[in-house]
């Protein structure tokens, strides 16, 4: 770790870049993530990528440290670079190789999310110039139930787990690797076209990154791709500078983990000082059978998108984010969870509540900025079984909006995915045209939103009715623990989920797996955000809204 | 013998913009406008640039509908859709605008929730009748509205675009209360994906009603004379349905520009041109191959509108945009505007370094020039701003105007790559049109980032949208979602039979002649289980041109594999009697005035050139300014201009 630092200060050294050229590298080499990104997302095949835009593209340094990145959703960021780095240290690229990746113990977040890595080789050089990668969920990577989402107690339950591998050598497609994963997968065409525009979107931003360092000159580059992260370093230490200094201490739980466990507590201590932050996670739970579990990655991106919201929007999004951060998770715990635990829900549940969490410890130390809690889920939705109608498997996975927390200046956003994901609603006429399924109703759930001088966001009531036999995974939080308040405002409601099957309808657990009939339908009713400060006196037109 | 005079009229918020072309003869106007009420600025411009009685076909290009929706002065609408799913207006598509905010924010749905109204109905996405709309839930329903006294209606049924019938008949019921504005779904956009139909709809019914009574207004002020709008499609439309389809209108300002760069190509014989409209607050880049290409995923404020309009990518960048240095150290630009109020340093006002500031102190716009000299540039003012800038860097004034001017065009290198990118081509094979007040000053060096080898400063850059609403043709555009894996042609060609008739229908009635009709159809495709369709030309060889498009767009192609024609389109062209662009006079002898312009950190002698002086095929090397009153042109060392006979520039690179 430290060889490498003071290789990168050393090459630093080497060029000089000054604060405009700096600023013009910014752009040209954002500009190559988002390149890959329009191209993953026209030509992938999953409703998942297209609509739903649920993947990330980067760029990487020679040493694998993020330069830039275009991620549609929080819970990439930061966490990529830890697949980058497994990938470098396992599996040594040589020019025209590709490794795939998804394991959590091995730099991924998630079983569905499937991460691909690639070298830039300038000519003539022996060392990778830098990488390109990107992440992309699939909505099947099987495992115990469809949409591989399920309710596991250990992560072999979850899906095909990836460590390192050459999906591609030397320019050639290793076939034995495609074959072995497309046969653990339910959904097998989606699943190599996805792959495909995956490796096209690659095959762009190497192409890009080599023609800048041909148009720009190699060694300005490089320098560039340097000094962005610290750069990034500079704005983030800066923002932290800008929060008053001192400790500041959180707690909140988990609802359950869904195989018996309740009230998971996830604690936090954040010290901040001399514009650096320290987060430390001791105190909080060890880590449980249910799949909640997080891996250090996710930890990591949560933590980084509580900086980033503080630092504000234009800080760009690399290494340097971290440098002034220091985290301390407990190895064996909810937020740092080791081989074999499960960890679907850690990704998209979780990581939440961490979010949450250091918001609420934060609460103290910037009250002029920080919102009460979110909804506090993904309100996850997986399906899949036998489509009678068109003669074919299928496997969908959705998540669906809750009510945002309110904040110190306006009320919150009601039907809005927060803080670690900005995944889009699958279109109903959509849906409708491919699944064996049908939406019955698709509302606001009014009212659900904590009260207070600010209100906080509503959630969403989501009614879904079979067509098929099939079984059907939800995966929700904050169903028993309401999103809490700040300053005296009020808690949202909790979330609802029901099921109707044989004439009537009943209540589930947050956390479910249920074997469903054509004609059943499930409801899940998503959680208000929290309010924001004191109420001053009731509002009469409350009764009328 | 005389023919009538063709118009065509831009009003912006600034300028209302005026070409006529009158017995071959090219007459120009510039004048304020007025925003409280637009018309009036048309009428006085035609008034003082023509005689009164003459014979003319106008199009109009106008902001009235964009204008509308923006400032939120739309209609009252009352939103009818299918019981259930009233709030999917508000749900939209679940995201949020900006990823790391605090306190995300969206836009306020243009229809409140009292307004909604859900009625008992549903369609299936293959066209069935799930739930039969009663006509007693058509009764309660149009009871409903008439209580609430809307000034428009919108109505939105889930999978209307398989099966319009529910719509039809609600929509027939409530045309019966009488003078009410009425959008139904599937007339504007049969089309699947129901929040951004749903929204299209919206939008026409709230911002419907004001651009109808605004062109009645202007139809008034000139005694009744037929005449034409330009649609975001770039083609025109007569007044009456631009009205109905008001729409269609809103993004018609921009479009306009390109339509009119397009035209410029047309007469520079130039197939591949990018265009490059820089604005004070913002740019506009659009990439034209054998003509303008179509996209109809639109948002304006964040709320979507899928009409198609004319394919292009808007970067917050501008000469207005403000530079600072962050507290990274690391110097920015945008996206912050000075705006038209206080404007750039230099206009006498603000105190801010703005793009602007950093040409006028880099010689790059003449102080003297500007306007034709109605604004007089204040160097010095400039300098000051850029001496605040320069200092927290450590720079001189000029090295942080030059930085500025770097920065802006990186981003404006980002935003072309990107729009390249997302057509699969590569911008090397490109000529850049550039136009915008802005453009002239970064226009040469943008093409050097790019490797764009040749780049066209048209006649009259400055009114450039009032030529392509003056040149555009009469244009109606159809489509409908079918959804068809591997269809044979015929059957595609039966379901495009009667779009294809109702459009020459309407062309037809527009007073077109039959031989200047043109019917494009063209398909919508994917691989089947693909979520993104690529849109080519509907003949036989639909499949194969499919699949090379996949190929060229994402470096593979699958024949194997099944495909679906996801949605088909109809355009409809008619075109119209089209004047030539050409230079108003000869070139009046001028000797060049003397100045210093500044690059690659060194200042360097240059000649400003009125571009009224320039002789056809005179060849000008840089560095050098071309002047002229709505623009003003950098040409820099190693780059060479040549005046084109049409009147245009064009500028090449190497010696």
């Amino acid at each position: 770790m430290k060889a490498r630092q003071k290789r990168r200060s050393a090459r630093q050294s080497s060029v000089d870049i000054d604060p405009i050229t700096l600023e013009v590298f910014n752009h040209r080499l954002s500009a190559i993530a988002e390149e890959m990104g329009v191209a993953l997302c026209r030509s992938a095949f999953s409703p998942n990528i297209k609509e739903r835009r649920d993947f990330s593209c980067a760029l990487f340094d020679a040493y694998g440290g993020l330069v830039a990145q275009a991620a549609h959703i929080p819970v990439h960021l930061g966490s990529t670079q830890l697949s980058v780095e497994a990938a470098i240290a396992e599996r040594p690229m040589a020019p025209g190789d590709v490794v795939m990746l998804n394991d959590p113990y091995a730099g991924g977040t998630h079983l569905p999310d499937v991460t691909l890595v690639a070298p830039v080789y300038l000519s003539r050089e022996r060392r990778p110039f830098g990488y390109v990668a990107n992440r992309a969920h699939h909505a099947d990577i099987g495992g115990g139930t469809p949409g591989s989402m399920p309710l596991a107690t250990e992560i072999l339950q979850e899906g095909l787990r990836i460590p390192p591998v050459r999906l591609v050598a030397a320019g050639r497609m290793n076939e034995d690797v495609l074959d072995l994963f497309l046969a653990n997968t339910r959904v097998t065409d989606e699943r190599r076209g996805d792959l495909l525009a995956q490796l096209a979107a690659l095959r762009l931003g190497a192409r890009r990154l080599v023609e800048l360092s041909g148009l720009a000159g190699r060694r300005r580059v490089a320098a560039a791709m340097l000094a962005l992260p610290a750069y990034t370093a500079r704005l983030m230490t800066a923002a932290l500078r800008r929060i008053r200094p001192g400790l500041y201490q959180a707690q909140d739980w988990m609802d359950d983990d869904g195989a018996g466990a309740l009230s998971v507590p996830i604690r936090v201590a954040v010290r901040l000082a001399n514009g650096r932050a320290v987060v430390d996670f001791h105190g909080t739970a060890p880590q449980v059978a249910g799949g909640i579990n997080a891996n250090f990655a996710v930890t990591t991106a949560a933590v980084l998108y509580v900086f980033q919201c503080l630092a504000g929007q234009s800080i760009p999004a690399n290494a340097g984010l971290m440098k002034p951060i220091r985290i301390l998770a407990p190895e064996g715990s909810l937020v740092n969870a080791c081989f074999p635990s499960a960890v679907a829900g850690g990704n998209v549940e979780t990581s939440q509540r961490i979010v949450d969490v250091l918001f609420k410890a934060l609460a103290r130390a910037a009250p002029e900025m920080v919102p009460a809690a979110s909804c506090g889920s993904m309100n996850n939705f997986s399906i899949g079984g036998r489509d009678i109608n068109r003669h074919r498997d299928f496997a969908y996975y959705e998540t669906i909006a809750g009510g945002a927390g309110a904040g110190p200046t306006r009320a919150a956003l009601s039907a809005v995915h927060t803080h670690m994901t900005n995944t889009l609603n699958t279109p109903i006429e959509a849906l409708e045209a491919s699944y064996p399924m049908r939406i019955v109703s698709y509302s606001i759930r009014r009212g659900s939103g904590g009260s207070g001088q600010h209100r906080g966001g509503d959630g969403v009531r989501r009614e879904i009715e079979l067509l098929a036999p099939a079984q059907a995974t939800v995966l929700t939080e904050r169903r028993r623990l309401a999103p809490f308040g700040v300053n005296g405002g009020q808690p949202g409601k909790r979330g609802l989920n029901q099921f109707f099957s044989g004439g009537k309808w009943r209540r589930v657990a947050g956390k479910v797996t249920l074997r469903v009939q054509i004609g059943d339908r499930i409801a899940v009713e998503t959680p208000g955000g929290g309010g924001w400060g004191r109420r001053a006196t009731p509002r009469r037109w409350d009764a009328e809204t | 013998m005389r023919g009538p005079a063709i118009i065509g009229v831009d009003t912006g918020g600034t300028f209302t913009d005026i070409v006529a072309h009158v017995d071959g003869e090219l007459r120009t106007h510039k004048l304020l406008s007025t925003p409280h009420n637009p018309a009036l600025a048309v009428l006085q411009g035609l008034r003082e640039l023509l005689p009164g009685s003459l014979p003319f076909g106008l199009t109009y290009s106008t902001t009235v509908a964009t204008n509308a929706l923006l400032e939120r002065k739309g209609a009252r609408v009352v939103l009818l859709t299918t019981a259930g799913f009233e709030d999917l207006i508000e749900i939209g598509r679940q995201n949020r605008p900006q990823l790391y905010a605090l306190e995300p924010w969206r836009a306020e749905p243009l229809v409140p929730r009292n307004l909604r109204i859900g009625v008992c109905e549903r369609m299936l996405y293959d066209g069935t009748v799930h739930v039969e709309l009663k006509p007693s839930s058509i009764r309660k329903a149009v009871e409903r509205v008439r209580r609430l006294r809307p000034d428009a209606v919108a109505v939105c049924f889930l999978h209307s675009y398989a099966n319009p019938n529910h719509e039809r008949r609600l929509g027939k019921a409530v045309a019966r209360l009488g003078d009410l504005f009425c959008s139904l779904s599937h007339e504007l956009v049969a089309e699947y994906r129901e929040y951004e139909r749903l929204s299209t709809t919206v939008i026409n019914a709230y911002v419907g009603p004001v651009m109808s009574r605004h062109l009645n207004e202007l139809s008034a002020g000139l005694d009744g004379r037929r005449f034409r709008v330009l649609q975001s499609n770039g083609g025109a439309i007569s007044a009456a349905v631009a009205g109905r389809e008001a729409v269609r209108t809103c993004l018609s300002g921009p479009a306009g520009g390109v339509s009119g760069a397009w035209r410029v190509a047309q007469a520079l014989k130039l197939d591949r041109t990018i265009t490059f409209d820089m604005g004070g607050t913002s740019t506009d880049v659009s990439i034209l191959e054998g003509g303008p290409r179509y996209n109809s995923e639109w948002t304006i404020d964040d709320l979507p509108l899928k009409v198609p309009s004319i394919d292009m990518h808007t970067v917050g960048a501008g000469g207005g945009s403000i530079a600072f240095v962050d507290a990274g150290g690391v110097m920015k630009v945008g996206p912050q505007s000075a705006g038209a109020d206080p404007g750039p340093a230099c206009y006498g006002k603000g105190r801010l370094p703005t793009v602007t500031d950093a040409n006028v102190v880099l010689g790059r716009l003449a102080a003297s020039s500007f306007l034709g000299g109605r604004i007089a540039l204040d160097r010095d003012r400039a300098l000051r701003a850029l001496r605040q800038l320069g200092k927290r860097l450590r720079l001189s004034p000029e090295a942080a105007a030059e930085g500025v001017v770097r920065i802006v065009n990186a981003s404006m290198e980002r935003a072309i790559r990107r729009v390249s990118v997302e057509r699969g081509y590569d911008p090397r094979e490109y000529a850049l049109i550039a136009f915008g007040g802005a453009a002239g000053q970064h226009c040469c060096e943008l093409a050097t980032a790019l490797d764009v080898p040749q780049v066209v400063v048209p006649l009259h850059p400055g009114l450039l949208s009032a030529w392509g609403a003056a040149t555009a043709d009469v244009q109606r555009d159809h489509v409908k979602t079918v959804r068809l894996v591997d269809p044979a042609f015929g059957t595609l060609r039966r379901i495009l039979q009667p779009m294809q008739e109702l459009a020459r229908a309407e062309i037809l009635a527009e007073g077109v002649r039959r031989d200047r009709l043109r019917i494009i159809s063209t398909a919508d495709v994917r691989y089947q289980g693909q979520a993104h369709e690529i849109n080519v030309p509907c003949d036989s060889r639909y499949a194969s041109a499919f699949h090379s498009a996949h190929k060229r767009l994402y470096g593979y192609a699958d024949k194997a594999r099944r495909i679906e024609v996801v949605n088909v389109r109809v355009l409809a062209q008619g075109r119209t009697a089209r004047p030539r662009m050409t230079q108003a006079q000869a070139a009046t002898a001028q000797t060049p005035a003397h100045h210093r312009v500044r690059s690659g950190g060194h200042w360097k002698s240059a000649r400003i050139w009125p571009r009224s002086s320039l002789v056809v095929g005179r060849l000008l090397r840089g560095p050098a300014l071309i002047v002229e009153f709505s623009a003003t042109t950098f040409v820099p060392e190693g780059w060479r201009a040549r005046m084109h006979p049409a009147g245009h520039l064009v500028l090449v690179r190497g010696n």
